[in-house]
């Protein structure tokens, strides 16, 4: 299964939207953005694993705020 | 010493809070919000638990609108100086304390418009419409009052706000913890909150819940995440939350709220009240005393009273010297004083915790008998 790494700056936003995911049953673990994301500064980031669109219209609709997505 | 100051600080503090303190200071002592390795995300997960636990407690759907701060009075300048701008119109009670009346002084000072509304009005409401204008940005007021208790309906208030279009803030300072808010119901868009009273926290924390934005930072610093940049950012909470949280202060915060909800808020006030009318039964009889302001119907368990020819100070002092804990003075509050007409010689301050009991009072009331009979 792809692997995900969902950019989401502050930590906070990263804990709300592993919380949001876990409870789907959705893999996802928080961990500091690396250097591939650090265009959008640095921070933290969900990765996550599944059907991305699905994640990504999940934690967009509880107002998480995604930087960006990127294939780990 | 017995305490009856707890309007200032809770005191003591429950043996839940003390141990949580402690166990964050030896467990959760990596700082949250900074670093990647597992410590600094422990942390930061157990920050963001008791933040749901506050928007829970208070009926705010969204954690990441629970900003910690260093206390109550932070929490409103957060909000007053973050949201009103020159031109705009402000509207306060005439008890305000000073964590609400100087920052809106001083914004008065940069072009704001300031009124404040008589919170003994005979009909509220018609009081408060008589000052709102279509320039009105903002209704702030104290929930209740720390020199004589009084209570402010704040879900009618926030029903006029919201059909009015103004935004409402609440100092719930005297209230949290003690009577019960939900800030959906009461249409509360700002709820600053002394987390060192009611909710048994140490002293040293506060929190604003702002379910409405706030457009201006007042303090600025890093934030853990977009360093790069010297924007503070807008992301919620951590553009309020410059600089290092108080986790040791936070983690008490989640025990007082779980001991509150243990004993049961309604339990302790009513406790807290049952002095307060022991208190009132015993001084109404006495001559030479006043009670100020105080109907346990709209009261929150603070009872002030003057002592007649006495500086309030010095009645105080002379409590203290027989191990009596009261505040006495403006207590922050001249707004409150002038209303009540006790701004020359202020008033002594009552205020029973969840430990005080009937004995105490009865002592307290006997010692103010030989304050009164000059037996000093």
């Amino acid at each position: 299964m792809n692997e995900y790494v969902i950019a989401t700056g502050t930590v906070t936003n990263a804990i709300k939207g592993r919380e949001i995911l876990k409870r789907k049953g959705i893999f996802a673990e928080i961990e500091r953005m690396k250097a591939t994301e650090k265009q959008y500064g640095c921070g933290y980031s969900v990765v996550t694993r599944g059907n991305i669109k699905e994640i990504e219209s999940l934690l967009r609709q509880a107002n998480v705020k995604i930087l960006k997505i990127l294939p780990r | 010493m017995i305490y009856f100051d707890n309007a200032a600080t809770s005191s003591p503090k429950p043996l839940c809070v003390v141990n949580a303190v402690k166990n964050a200071l030896e467990s959760y002592s990596a700082n949250p919000g900074r670093s990647g390795h597992k410590a600094s995300i422990k942390v930061a997960e157990k920050i963001y638990g008791v933040r749901e636990k506050v928007a829970a407690f208070f009926g705010c759907e969204s954690p990441e609108n629970v900003v910690f701060t260093a206390n109550c009075t932070q929490a409103i300048n957060f909000v007053l100086k973050g949201v009103l701008t020159k031109g705009d119109h402000l509207i306060i009670s005439n008890l305000e304390h000073n964590a609400v009346a100087r920052p809106a002084k001083k914004l008065e000072e940069n072009g704001v418009m300031l009124s404040i509304f008589n919170a003994f009005a005979q009909d509220l409401e018609e009081e408060i419409e008589r000052y709102i204008t279509p320039k009105t940005k903002m209704l702030f007021c104290l929930h209740a009052s720390n020199v004589c208790g009084r209570v402010l309906p704040i879900e009618k208030i926030g029903r006029l706000c919201k059909k009015r279009g103004v935004l409402f803030g609440v100092d719930a300072a005297q209230s949290a913890g003690v009577l019960p808010i939900d800030m959906k119901k009461c249409g509360i868009d700002y709820l600053c909150i002394a987390s060192h009273k009611g909710l048994f926290a140490p002293m040293g924390t506060g929190i604003l819940i702002a379910s409405s934005p706030i457009n201006e930072t007042v303090l600025e610093g890093g934030t853990g995440s977009n360093s790069i940049s010297l924007d503070q950012g807008r992301d919620m909470p951590e553009m309020l939350e410059s600089g290092t949280v108080n986790v040791p202060g936070i983690m008490g915060i989640s025990a007082g709220i779980d001991f509150v909800k243990k004993r049961g808020m309604d339990s302790i006030r009513e406790h807290e009240m049952r002095l307060c009318k022991h208190l009132c039964k015993k001084l109404y009889g006495q001559k030479g005393i006043r009670i100020i302001g105080f109907d346990e119907n709209y009261s929150v368990p603070v009872v002030s009273f003057c002592v007649d020819g006495m500086d309030s100070n010095e009645v105080a002092a002379l409590l203290s010297s027989k191990n009596i804990a009261v505040r006495a003075g403006l207590h922050c509050s001249p707004l409150a004083h002038k209303t009540l007409g006790t701004l020359e010689t202020g008033t002594v301050r009552f205020a029973p915790g969840l430990l005080s009991d009937t004995r105490q009072v009865d002592r307290l009331c006997y010692v103010l008998s030989d304050i009164v009979a000059k037996k000093f």
